[in-house]
């Protein structure tokens, strides 16, 4: 139908506006609300129709790129739109992959996006935050997007971080009740431990593999150590992001945001993200074994921890919870077994379905017919499980005993080093012109006010040194500059002014100029 | 046939004459023709550069006009210009322009004011367009006059002793300076004043003669300079003089001992390579010496005449290193100096005739009342700490660099000397600006059109010497690359 050429430029454009479409559809909302021509309920129509619109779009783009499969076939390559970023011999593109785990998962996102998209524009009617809402949706589409499609480890890190902040800002949706800011900062920070990770995952494949790229890595060949070292990060994200042992704590803090989000998001699209990692780094993975047993086992751990705890939860939200990260920890346990299809089918097939029951949640207990089944007896009956189960294993408590504590001990302590020690070195900065004390606004008022003269004081060591140099410097000044000469030379002349003025006059007086006169032709003759 | 540069020499004279046949009743009249002449200036001063006749010829030398005076004595009137000298022209044209348009609070005798002022100008472009020493002294000489009566007239409280001070600080350096051109006169063969002649005749001249002449010309244009310890007469004179004329004296007066020392020491290569460690000790101690003090003042005109002081150390510290890194600053920095100068002096100026008072600690809280005055005033004060994009970046960069490369890790005074003058103008925009409202300072008036623009000219200037430097380097480039090749050369020349 058409040349290759044109082919591959159709692609390449289809391929950038998928995650551009939500994007550009955020900025417009971001922008509305600055100028104010979509803010409150006269705008729900316009926020939603943008959002809803978009993120059709794009799933409408990525059917597209289906078509496209299914005709020329699946083209497994990365497409390079333009470089990004090239420091030496390091260069980051801005690059697509499309594999049938690519496709797969886009199809996935699009439509459980565009599905959640359109219940929310009902669900949150006559919210406050309603635009805020549907630009962080749409923005965390594009992310999703970008980690679907990304080429190379950088630019996932993108989209990773960007579902990251939305989901910050989403659990963070009611921002006026502290649980919520402080759940949303809890699944934050534990995030970025992941992110920590992939950070490094991403640095050390440059070092030793020299490209970011997920097939050239692939290709590299080189020490098992490191690529064990590069997958270790990588994993670790993948750990976090998919709640895994011992990350698990943050995704039902998690929950704290509106339904709509918790079932795009923990219960269906973003809790898969660290899933689809590993299957990224396949090609990786199978080198190194021991870390194939590590994912087994995180997964295995996850598996058995969440089901004891989702036995005795007694919210809806929350078991559904525990379900989804025992599910998620299944898909670590298939990666682990090297069963790699299989996980992806599983992401598919879970996270409709997930997504399904968690939208349903608020009207779940009209649905149900009969009471909750009560805890299994063998549980019951070991207290310290049990107890164990109902606390969650203290994940939160321990996280908070090994890091939180210390990190706030030593920030503790540097703040004393800084105010005892460095802030007496340096000094601190002066307030002084301002009115600080109720004296100084009467004075101010009567208009009687002064700042006391602090020009050429300094404060701390620096300061000080300078103040006593400039004391110095001032000294020699006045003395010996200003005084020595400038006056020295005035007074000087002044005194030998006015011995010429005296001679002068004696000048004046004839008989002084009769002896000149003689003096002058003594001196001729 | 009149030569461009004498038609550039006789035109503020042109409209001194003019303004001398006017009554002193009509002073709009003679402050327009005052700013209409030395706006003609400008753009001729501007126009020559565009002109086809005034291209590099030999050693850099571009318009060239003779005229042998007395040969007996070996002096001729003698006009050019080359990569060092013509910047200056330029600076100089501008800034009188700008201290003529700042002059609206000259309210006695404006008929003797605008006319020594142009008288000034003519004066000042005269040392700069010099080929001939005895000429160069004239001119020299004949800058004290309007300077004096400028001061002693419409000065400050202290405004007599301040005159008197500068003439006899100058006036002694001059007699050491005569000293020596006297006796390089005699010591070359006494034919001719001109710069060629004598550079020529120097060459033959022992390097203790040399260094010795070479002293009696530092102090004569280390007065000027200033130079650590001869800047006594600075503070006095900047603080009374009429804020116009302290424009010109900071802007332009300074350069012309630096543009001086930098002609003897081509003319004297030896005793400048003898002397290049007191140079860069001068130097240091001028930068140190000067923030340091800049610091120590509540008057915010003694502040910036310090501040200058360690501005100008900047200029000798390029000097001193003697090679070509160092002595593009040094020259880039006496531009970039007088503009930024130019723009806090005339300010401060404006904001003193609206004020009354030059103590920092009155003032406060201007950014709501005067908001025009702020903007300009923090965009001068950010110039005058050298902030990249701003003309003295680009020439403290230069400096830097050539002196590190000549004298190495002694450069760390330069940077101590930048930190505290960003100390001392961060805390004057912190004083100027922010704080309680001062019930005295709330009905001020802000900057009027005229004097926007004058400002915005001297901003604009600064920046485009900033983001675009090339535009004066282009300028520089070949009388500096002349100046070290006559610099080196005689160097080898001598130890063979």
């Amino acid at each position: 139908m058409f040349s290759a050429e044109v082919m591959t430029l159709i692609v390449k454009v289809v391929l950038a506006l998928i995650p551009l479409l939500p994007l550009l559809a955020a900025l417009w909302i971001a922008f509305g609300f600055i100028f104010s021509w979509n803010r409150l309920e006269a705008g729900e129509k316009q926020t939603s129709q943008v959002a809803l619109g978009a993120i059709s779009l794009s799933f409408l783009l990525v059917l597209v790129l289906d078509i496209y499969a299914i005709a020329y076939g699946v083209p497994s390559e990365t497409i390079k739109l333009g470089q990004w970023l090239s420091s030496g011999q390091y260069h980051v593109d801005i690059s697509f992959l499309i594999d049938y785990k690519s496709l797969v998962m886009a199809n996935l996102i699009g439509f459980i996006t565009l599905v959640v998209t359109r219940f929310s524009i009902n669900y949150l009617h006559r919210e406050a935050g309603f635009q805020r809402f549907f630009m962080m949706l749409s923005v965390f589409s594009t992310a999703m997007f970008i980690i679907t499609f990304s080429g190379n480890a950088f630019f996932t890190f993108i989209g990773w971080e960007m579902a990251g902040v939305s989901s910050y800002l989403l659990i963070a949706y009611s921002w006026h009740r502290d649980v919520a800011t402080n759940n949303a900062t809890r699944a934050f920070v534990t995030n970025r431990i992941g992110d920590a990770g992939f950070l490094l995952g991403i640095a050390f494949s440059l070092f030793w593999l020299s490209t970011v790229d997920w097939l050239e890595m692939s290709y590299v060949i080189t020490s098992k150590i490191h690529i064990g070292i590069i997958l270790f990060g990588f994993i670790i994200a993948a750990l976090a992001k998919s709640a895994q042992f011992p990350f698990s704590a943050w995704i039902t803090r998690a929950l704290e945001g509106p339904t709509p989000s918790s079932a795009v998001f923990y219960g269906s699209i973003m809790v898969h993200a660290g899933v689809y990692l590993l299957l990224r780094a396949e090609p990786l993975l199978v080198q190194v074994p021991s870390l194939m047993i590590f994912v087994l086992l995180m997964g295995l751990i996850t598996v058995i921890y969440a089901y004891i705890v989702g036995l005795v939860q007694t919210d809806v939200k929350s078991s559904f919870m525990f379900s989804t990260m025992a599910q998620v920890g299944l898909m670590m346990v298939w990666i682990g077994l090297g069963w790699f299809e299989l996980a992806l089918g599983h992401i598919v097939v879970h996270a409709v379905w997930r997504a399904y029951q968690f939208l349903h949640a608020p009207s779940f207990m009209q649905h149900v017919e009969r009471p909750a089944s009560p805890v299994p007896k063998w549980l019951s009956k070991k207290t310290w499980l049990y107890t164990a189960a109902l606390q969650r294993f203290w994940l939160d408590g321990i996280s908070d005993w090994l890091l939180t504590k210390p990190t706030r001990k030593i920030a503790s302590e540097v703040q004393i080093f800084d105010e005892q020690v460095v802030d007496r070195i340096t000094g601190i900065p002066s307030h002084l012109n301002m009115l600080s004390t109720l004296s100084h606004w009467e004075a101010h008022k009567k208009g009687t006010f002064t700042v006391s003269n602090e020009v050429g004081v300094g404060r701390g060591f620096f300061g000080k040194s300078l103040e006593l140099l400039a004391s110095m410097a001032e000294f020699l000044e006045e003395k010996l500059i200003l005084k020595g000469s400038g006056e020295g030379l005035m007074s000087g002349m002044n005194f030998v002014g006015k011995y010429l003025e005296l001679v002068d006059k004696l000048l004046t007086q004839p008989r002084y100029v009769l002896v000149l006169i003689m003096a002058t032709f003594v001196v001729v003759l | 046939m009149l030569s461009s540069l004498l038609i550039l020499l006789l035109l503020p004279l042109v409209g001194a004459v003019i303004i001398g046949f006017l009554p002193n009743s009509k002073p709009q009249l003679i402050r327009n023709i005052a700013i209409v002449t030395s706006s003609i200036t400008l753009f001729y001063a501007i126009y020559l550069i565009t002109l086809g006749d005034v291209t590099p010829t030999d050693h850099g030398l571009w318009q060239n006009y003779h005229h042998t005076w007395n040969t007996r004595m070996g002096t001729s009137f003698s006009l050019g210009v080359d990569g060092f000298s013509y910047p200056l022209v330029i600076l100089t044209t501008l800034l009188v322009w700008i201290a003529v348009l700042a002059s609206k609070a000259i309210n006695h005798h404006p008929k003797g004011y605008y006319l020594l002022m142009l008288v000034l100008s003519s004066a000042i472009m005269g040392v700069f367009m010099a080929r001939d020493w005895a000429l160069f002294y004239v001119f020299w000489e004949a800058t004290l006059i309007p300077l004096f009566f400028l001061i002693d007239r419409w000065g400050g409280q202290g405004r007599q002793t301040a005159a008197l001070n500068f003439v006899l600080y100058t006036m002694g350096g001059s007699v050491f300076m005569l000293l020596s051109l006297l006796v390089l006169f005699d010591a070359t063969g006494g034919q001719s004043f001109s710069f060629e002649a004598i550079s020529e005749g120097a060459k033959h001249l022992k390097a203790s003669d040399q260094v010795l002449i070479f002293m009696g010309l530092l102090i004569g244009f280390g007065v000027k300079m200033p130079i650590f310890p001869l800047h006594g007469w600075l503070p006095l004179a900047h603080v009374e003089a009429p804020s116009p004329v302290s424009i010109l004296l900071s802007g332009i007066l300074l350069k012309m001992g630096a543009y001086g020392l930098i002609r003897a020491a081509a003319m004297l290569p030896d005793a400048a390579h003898t002397l290049q460690p007191l140079l860069v000790v001068l130097a240091l101690i001028a930068i140190s010496y000067g923030s340091l003090l800049a610091w120590k003042q509540s008057d915010l005109k003694k502040m910036i005449a310090y501040s200058s002081v360690a501005h100008m150390g900047v200029v000798l510290l390029g000097i001193s290193t003697l090679n070509t890194l160092g002595m593009t600053g040094a020259v880039y920095q006496m531009v970039a100096h007088g503009l930024v100068a130019g723009a806090s002096f005339m300010l401060i100026g404006l904001l003193y005739e609206r004020t009354h008072t030059k103590d920092i600690n009155d003032y406060g809280s201007l950014l709501h009342v005067t908001p025009r005055f702020a903007f300009f005033t923090i965009f001068a004060f950010i110039a005058g700490v050298g902030l990249p994009g701003t003309a003295g970046f680009v020439a403290e960069l230069h400096v830097m660099i050539g002196s590190f490369q000549h004298w190495g890790w002694i450069m760390v005074v330069l940077a101590f000397g930048i930190i505290v003058s960003a100390t001392y103008s961060v805390r004057t925009i912190k004083r100027l600006f922010t704080g309680p409202a001062k019930q005295s300072m709330k009905e001020i008036d802000d900057l009027r059109p005229t004097e926007v623009l004058a400002a915005a000219v001297l901003m604009v200037g600064v920046m485009v010497l900033g983001l675009y430097p090339s535009l004066v380097l282009d300028l520089i480039s070949p009388a500096v690359h002349d100046f070290i090749e006559q610099v080196a050369v005689q160097a080898v020349v001598k130890e063979h």
